[in-house]
Formats: structure tokens, C-alpha cells, sequence
């Protein structure tokens, strides 16, 4: 079957329409990129003294502090994600979006590329902010660090888009979000590191997304073997997965979808 | 052109439609009446190929929606019911997002927006977020978001509803240039007057069907319109049976006929009482309308208006 040629004018009117709505409503995404600026700069000498301590083991405090920040306001800002699925159903747009001539893989290209490259820029500002700020530097090379950048970016943009077909309403995404950023950010050790958590919560970290950016961000910031990096995105590989199952698992059961 | 034949659709135990037929030429606009419930959106939705149906067909412009729905979409240009339209951008942002959507380049978005925003007076709000317009100019907007890809079948779910005379009057003449244009145009209302402006042939919904279609002259001949006699003091006796009317209620001095042909029905009851006629005060003809066209076929089974 030969490319529809008109599908590549839907998808530029799509992402340039996705990316207007985005820009009309910077707010959150402000926040979500202030604030960890702000709590990077706070945390670092507490996450630094512990690591001087020897009471963790695994990232110094610069890297900790602006991988965990990192991780958990992208978490946070898997609420934007959502919203922008869901406010088409609150303003009906999306029965108008499915009536046109546009195929489903087309609309959700549309939004998703200009909230990827959010998310990355997002992602690029608070790690960049380390490096400029505070001499954060990758382990080796720059390109796992973009790697997994991409990855958690995907993962996040996954995970968002299966909350949005999961709740009814902007309230239920933002209470269902903000306490799956809270606790994924707790079990990945983003929020405190991973070794101060009770054995128990260690136990279940893996269960998290969390877990495996955190890891990922370890190996590239860290750690400069291949096996580990690929081993941590090989967890964030599977998390993408699951939220494509489940993003169209809730997608078939919605009378609207 | 527009083709459904035979549309069938269930949700539960509700029959939305039931055998729902209806054919639109290029050209033409037809508009879609009945009650709440009757099945006019659900038509609508199958149409835009929103529901599956579980039987029947719906051709755009000879495409089936549901063998080749991007193809019949592509010429189909869908304005819902409820306000859809993005809130946070301006006018201008939502119909170049949805001439985009219809595949329209730029230059092509910039021109058709330019000529709509003429036509439904919305040129001064272009560029003004929809959610801080009008509810009057948020419908317009609506609309010309349907229209402006010139799509092949046009299909308007109740687009004046809530507004105001302005917004009516604009929506209804740049529905008309659609039409005039070779667009067939599916226009769903409560608002018989709006048809008549139109110059609309009339579907009547009722459980899921089309029950009567036509032009609005041929659904008027068998509907009765009025005439009002009063006179000065007591009416004549009148016989129970004057040719040509249906009912006669005296109540008064004032008399009241209903006919398919109420003139012709005065004229023939004044002539078998020409003594009386220099107490005749008044006479109001009342030819049928649309409304009355509206109650007679969508009347519950069993209550009649004629007695």
C-alpha cells in the first residue's frame, strides 16, 4: 500500500494544532520545571552530605539530586499528558477529531510528538541546569544520556495517555496523578534514595517506573558499562509496553473511544 | 449526496434507529425534525461514522462509511450538537486546526477562514479565544468549522440552537450558499421557521425512522389549517357537515374551522348563509404550517386534533 501523502499535511495541521493548545496553557509545565530547579538547589547539600557519609551507595548528591528531580516532575507532568487527551473529551473535540478524515494512529502522532519534545526540552532543562549550574557530568558519552532521556520522555507519554482513557474527569486525573507521581517518585528513589527506604518499599521498587528512569539516569550519569544501561531500559521497555496495552485495553471499553 | 438505507441501531434495550431511509441530493437541504429522542443524532453520529451500526448503510458522496470511513469523512463536514470547538484558541486557530484536519494547506485555510468569517459575521472575533466569545458566535464558529473544508455532504445537528436572530439569520445564509453551491446539506432543528428559510425539503423522525418526506408543500396539503368566523352575536346555525371541513367549534360569537382548505371551506359556508354574512365582523385564515405539520405526525398514537 503506497503513504497517503494527505496523511503527512494532517499530521503537520495535528502537531501544530497539539502545540498551540500546549502553548496557550504553559502553566503547569512551568511549575513542573521551576519547582525542581528550586528543590535541586535545596536538596543537593543534604543528597551530597549523605553520600560523603557513605549512607548511599550508589549516585553522588549532584547526580541524585537532578535525576530524581528529573523523574519525579515528569511524573507530575504525566498529568499534562493526560489533560491533553482528556480535555478533548470535556470539550467534545474528540468525536470531531474521529469523524474527520484523519486515522486514529495519525490524531495520537499529532498529539504526541509535540508533547514529547515538551517533555524533553523539560527533561534537558533540569539536567542542563545541573550541568551548568552545579558541574554535573555524564558518566562517559552524552548519548545514554539522551538515550534515556528519550526513553523515560516515551515512557511518561505512554503512561499519561493510559491514565487519560482510565479517568472520567479533569479532578480524577489530577488526584490519580499527582499521587502516582508522589508514590512512583517514592519507590524509584527519586524522591530520597533508594537505600534510605525500609527493606519493604526497596522490595517493590522494581514495580515502579520510577525505578528503572532512576536506574537508567544511574548508568548514564554513573555508571559507564553498556550492560547496565541496557538493562535499566530494558525495565522502562517494558513499562511502555504495558501502557500500550493498557492505554488500548481502556480505550476499547470506552463507549466513546 | 447523502444515502442511508434501512439504518439499524441498538443501545440496550433502546432502538435508536429502525429502519432509518433517507436520501439528500447535491443541492439539496433537507431538514431533519422531531422529537427529543427520535433518533436524529444518532443518525447524525452513524453518519460521521462515530456508531457501528447493526445493519443498514450510509453512502457520502457513493462512499460507504463503513467500508471506506476516511474516504466518506473526507467529504463530510459534521458540526455536533453540543459546543466542540477548542476553547483556549482563538476562532481563527480552530479553523485553520480543522481545515488542517480536512486536509486544506495554509493558503487554502487562510482564504476559506477570510470568506466564512464574512459570511457569519465573525471577522471583528477572529482572532479572539472561543471561549471568551458569545454563545451566539461560539455557534458561528461551530459552523464554519463544518463548512470549511466545502465538504460534499453537510451535516448540521441542531447549529442555531440557543442563539440569537443575528446568529440564525447568518448561520442560515451561509448554510443556503452551501447548498446553492451543490452541497447536500442535513439540517437537524426544532425550529420550522428556520426551514422555511432554508427552502428545506422536511424528514419527520419518529422512533428511529423517517416517517414522512417531502417537499413542504406536499407534507402541508394533508395538514388542516384554520379559519376564525366572528360575528356579531349569536353564529348562524351551522350544519354539521360543511363540505371540506373537518371540525367546526362554535364558542361565542366566534367559529372555528379547520380544512385542508380552509378559504374554500369559508367561502362555502358564507354562501349557504348570506343573511348572516353583515354580522360577520372578522375572518382570520390560517393556513396550515409547519409547526401543525410537526403535531399531527408527531402526536402521541391516539390523541388526534382533529375532532
Amino acid at each position: 500500500m503506497s503513504p497517503d501523502p494527505s496523511a503527512r499535511y494532517r499530521i503537520a495541521a495535528l502537531v501544530r494544532h497539539e502545540t498551540i493548545l500546549l502553548a496557550r496553557a504553559p502553566g503547569p509545565l512551568i511549575g513542573y520545571t521551576v519547582m525542581p530547579v528550586l528543590l535541586m538547589t535545596v536538596l543537593r547539600p543534604m543528597l551530597e552530605r549523605l553520600a560523603a557519609l557513605g549512607s548511599t551507595t550508589g549516585m553522588g548528591g549532584t547526580a541524585q539530586a537532578a535525576a530524581g528531580m528529573a523523574v519525579m516532575f515528569s511524573l507530575f507532568a504525566l498529568k499534562v499528558v493526560g489533560a491533553g487527551f482528556l480535555q478533548e473529551r470535556t470539550w467534545h473535540t474528540w468525536d470531531r477529531l474521529r469523524a474527520s478524515p484523519a486515522r486514529a494512529s495519525e490524531i495520537l502522532i499529532g498529539k504526541a510528538v509535540p508533547m514529547l519534545i515538551v517533555l524533553l526540552v523539560h527533561q534537558a532543562i533540569i539536567i542542563g541546569f545541573a550541568m551548568a549550574v552545579f558541574g554535573l557530568r555524564p558518566a562517559a558519552t552524552w548519548w545514554p544520556l539522551v538515550l534515556v532521556a528519550v526513553a523515560w520522555t516515551g515512557c511518561v507519554l505512554i503512561l499519561g495517555t493510559a491514565a487519560a482513557t482510565l479517568v472520567q474527569s479533569p479532578a480524577q486525573l489530577s488526584v490519580a496523578g499527582d499521587i502516582a507521581a508522589v508514590l512512583t517518585s517514592i519507590l524509584g528513589g527519586a524522591l530520597v534514595p533508594a537505600e534510605l527506604l525500609p527493606g519493604w518499599l526497596r522490595a517493590v521498587g522494581p514495580l515502579s517506573p520510577g525505578y528503572w528512569a532512576m536506574r537508567s539516569y544511574r548508568a548514564a550519569l554513573v555508571d559507564s558499562g553498556a550492560s547496565s544501561l541496557i538493562g535499566a531500559l530494558a525495565g522502562l521497555g517494558c513499562f511502555i509496553v504495558l501502557g500500550i496495552v493498557l492505554s488500548a485495553s481502556f480505550a476499547r471499553r470506552r463507549p466513546d473511544a | 449526496m447523502l444515502v442511508a438505507e434501512g439504518l439499524e441501531k441498538r443501545f440496550g434495550a433502546v432502538r435508536a434507529l429502525s429502519g432509518f431511509s433517507l436520501t439528500v441530493r447535491p443541492g439539496e437541504v433537507v431538514g431533519l425534525v422531531g422529537e427529543n429522542g427520535a433518533g436524529k443524532t444518532t443518525f447524525a453520529r452513524a453518519v460521521a461514522g462515530l456508531i457501528t451500526l447493526d445493519a443498514g448503510a450510509v453512502r457520502v458522496s457513493g462512499v460507504d462509511v463503513t467500508r471506506a470511513p476516511r474516504d466518506a469523512r473526507a467529504a463530510l463536514g459534521w458540526a455536533p450538537q453540543e459546543l466542540a470547538l477548542y476553547p483556549t484558541i482563538t476562532a481563527r486557530e480552530n479553523l485553520r486546526a480543522f481545515g488542517g484536519l480536512n486536509g486544506l494547506s495554509t493558503r487554502q485555510s487562510i482564504q476559506r477562514t477570510a470568506e466564512l468569517a464574512a459570511a457569519l459575521e465573525l471577522t471583528n472575533v477572529l482572532d479572539r479565544p472561543v471561549g471568551k466569545l458569545s454563545g451566539g458566535q461560539q455557534r458561528r464558529v461551530q459552523a464554519a468549522t463544518a463548512m470549511v473544508h466545502r465538504p460534499a455532504v453537510l451535516l448540521l445537528d441542531e447549529p442555531t440552537v440557543g442563539a440569537d436572530p443575528i446568529t440564525r439569520q447568518a448561520v442560515l445564509s451561509a448554510v443556503r450558499s452551501m447548498a446553492d453551491e451543490g452541497c447536500a446539506v442535513v439540517y437537524t432543528t426544532h425550529y420550522l421557521p428556520e426551514l422555511e428559510v432554508l427552502g428545506a425539503s422536511i424528514a419527520v423522525v419518529k422512533g428511529g425512522r423517517v416517517i414522512a418526506r417531502g417537499s413542504r408543500t406536499d407534507l402541508l396539503a394533508s395538514v388542516p389549517g384554520r379559519a376564525l368566523l366572528r360575528y356579531a352575536g349569536t353564529p348562524p346555525p351551522l350544519e354539521p357537515h360543511v363540505s371540506g371541513a373537518r371540525t367546526i367549534q362554535i364558542d361565542g360569537s366566534d367559529v372555528t374551522i379547520t380544512a385542508t382548505d380552509p378559504a374554500a371551506c369559508v367561502a362555502t359556508l358564507l354562501a349557504s348563509h348570506a343573511d348572516d354574512v353583515n354580522r360577520l365582523r372578522a375572518i382570520e385564515l390560517s393556513p396550515p404550517t409547519l409547526d401543525d405539520l410537526y403535531r399531527q405526525l408527531l402526536q402521541p398514537a391516539g390523541h388526534s386534533d382533529v375532532a
